[in-house]
């Protein structure tokens, strides 16, 4: 603990001073903090570009592509924003969580900063002036199959809309890597119709092996980029709301595929 | 026997007049551009001997399913633009003959070409005669001025050469298009085509020698420097899908078209609307060779 205090306190200023509404903990991040460390330095070596466009103080959103299988993508941003010299930020992860069941395990996400998606959420958020970041693929990204990895999935309009109604800035994420990190085979549609669960992707681990082998991920070097804000008027009207917030989600996924795709032909037209 | 005979002779007399034959099937088209001069060398006779040849690649070999062909206008200007693939850049090709068989006021579609297939010796003629331009501004607002149909492929040479694990990942935008179709006041149709890419799967380029012979790339394909002349320019069975969006008026006076940041940002959204569509198609298809199932394009079933 007292490692953590030296080690963040920028960041700990921050969060004690930000929205604990839903149940945020520093002690649950203080629990999982050597697991993000590493995975964040050693296991996928993250090359994050882009935090210092991010504002200092203030509420933003950040949208980006989803991984397949967990939501590792948002939680590389979180150890980001919180590790980060020049910027420590606490973000909450706004996303659809009806389907978590067991009490607990909701709890524990919601320690971390996850937040369920609501409109009315996002906007007591917003007015508070915090960063929230969203993966408006939902679950349908994370069971993304492997021959589409790296290939964005339409994103939800209606998950940027209190954003675009509040007029905050939007800032897209692209992350490369994430999609090959858990190659997903294929996904069963009935057994995770049976067992309520938005999808059931197969990986070369997950129902195999015993309990934590089966949440296993390939060393996939990742890189995250945070692109330039959106430009957009902030408008009254509500068609208008509702299309401007269609055409920036579009926009959106736009920028943040074309990123990936520059990424990846970095990548392999490397020498 | 005599049957037998007739018909031979009669198929022979198809094989010696192609243009007769392809104004009977093709008469409104015919018809369209018959005895036109035309101030860049397109002409009717070499496209109707040829037009056998592409249309069997469109209808048997590739079996191009086409969507919203009728988006197209039958007349007047307007500005195709699309994902370019496939090494021999035949996307070109299989829309000319869906707008030549399929559509109601069928017309040519004038795509604007690189340099380098107007210096080649033996096929300069015939690029120019079955409807090529060169790629200046010059040209491009002339054939707008004359309401012809214009088609682009913003990508360039660099999008035809995309090695086989970049393909559908379309490169960006040449903003030109954009300040064209402002310039000219004309609309503009996104186009996304999948299977291209597909039909010459690309390993390697090299470079070196594609800079000693002077080509645009060199590629190394199942077929390509290995196998001799016609083979290795054989391409493979794959289905193909092509998606014409409706046209876009961008609707800003003339003016507008020396504003770059804003031409910067239309040739954008042309760009992710083209790439979301291909990634929307790509999603729901089957399999390369066998493509998409009927029921579901037809949207007759759920989609899993």
């Amino acid at each position: 603990m007292s490692q953590f205090l030296s080690n963040y306190r920028d960041f700990l200023k921050q969060a004690t001073k930000s929205d604990k509404y839903h149940g945020f903990d520093v002690r649950a991040l203080v629990r999982v903090e050597p697991m993000l460390s590493f995975l964040f330095h050693d296991w996928w070596r993250v090359e994050f570009n882009g935090l210092e466009k991010l504002p200092k103080e203030g509420s933003a959103l950040i949208v980006g592509n989803s991984g397949s299988f967990l939501p590792w993508p948002a939680t590389m941003l979180l150890y980001a924003l919180m590790s980060s010299r020049v910027n420590p930020r606490r973000v909450h992860i706004v996303a659809d969580m009806d389907w978590i069941k067991d009490e607990r395990l909701f709890a524990s996400f919601l320690e971390l900063g996850f937040v369920p998606f609501s409109s009315a959420n996002m906007k007591r958020l917003f007015a508070k002036g915090e960063l929230v970041a969203i993966f408006p693929e939902g679950a349908a990204g994370l069971a993304r199959p492997f021959s589409a990895r790296e290939r964005l999935i339409e994103f939800d309009w209606v998950k940027l809309l209190p954003a675009v109604e509040e007029g905050v800035p939007i800032f897209p994420i692209a992350t490369l890597g994430c999609d090959e990190a858990i190659p997903v085979l294929t996904n069963l549609d009935s057994i995770a119709k049976m067992l309520n669960l938005p999808s059931f992707p197969i990986t070369p681990f997950f129902p195999w092996l015993p309990f934590p082998f089966n949440l296993a991920s390939l060393p996939t070097k990742w890189n995250m980029s945070i692109l330039k804000p959106l430009s957009y008027e902030k408008a009254e009207d509500r068609d208008l709301i509702e299309e401007t917030s269609m055409k920036q989600s579009q926009f959106a996924e736009g920028e943040i595929q074309a990123e990936l795709n520059r990424l990846l032909r970095q990548r392999w037209r490397a020498k | 026997m005599r049957e037998v005979k007739e018909l031979t002779w009669k198929s022979l007399e198809k094989l010696k007049d192609p243009v007769k034959a392809f104004s009977n099937r093709c008469p409104l088209y015919y018809e369209r551009y018959a005895g036109k001069e035309d101030e860049f060398g397109y002409s009717l006779e070499t496209f109707a001997k040829w037009e056998p040849l592409f249309r069997f690649l469109y209808e048997e070999y590739f079996q191009v399913e086409i969507r919203g062909i009728e988006n197209i206008p039958g007349d007047g200007r307007a500005i195709l633009v699309g994902n370019h693939s496939g090494l021999l850049p035949l996307d070109g090709a299989m829309i000319s003959m869906a707008m030549c068989n399929l559509h109601q006021n069928p017309r040519r579609i004038r795509y604007l070409s690189t340099d380098w297939f107007f210096h080649l010796p033996g096929l300069s003629n015939w690029v120019k005669e079955t409807g090529q331009v060169r790629a200046t501004k010059d040209n491009a607002q002339k054939l707008l001025d004359a309401e012809e149909l214009v088609g682009i492929y913003p990508e360039g040479i660099r999008g035809v050469g995309k090695p086989f694990n970049e393909r559908y990942r379309v490169l960006d935008f040449h903003p030109g298009f954009v300040q064209l179709a402002i310039a000219t006041q004309s609309p503009l149709i996104p186009v996304a085509t999948v299977g291209g890419d597909e039909i010459f799967p690309e390993f390697v380029n090299l470079h070196k020698v594609a800079r000693f012979l002077q080509m645009p790339f060199f590629p190394v394909t199942l077929g390509f420097p290995w196998l001799p002349a016609p083979l290795m320019f054989m391409p493979l069975p794959v289905r193909w899908m092509i998606n014409i969006h409706k046209p876009i008026n961008l609707g800003y006076p003339a003016e507008k078209a020396n504003d770059r940041k804003l031409v910067m940002k239309l040739t954008r959204e042309v760009q992710y609307e083209i790439q979301r569509d291909l990634n929307k198609l790509l999603r729901e298809r089957r399999s390369t060779l066998t493509g998409w199932d009927e029921a579901e394009l037809d949207g007759e079933l759920p989609k899993p």
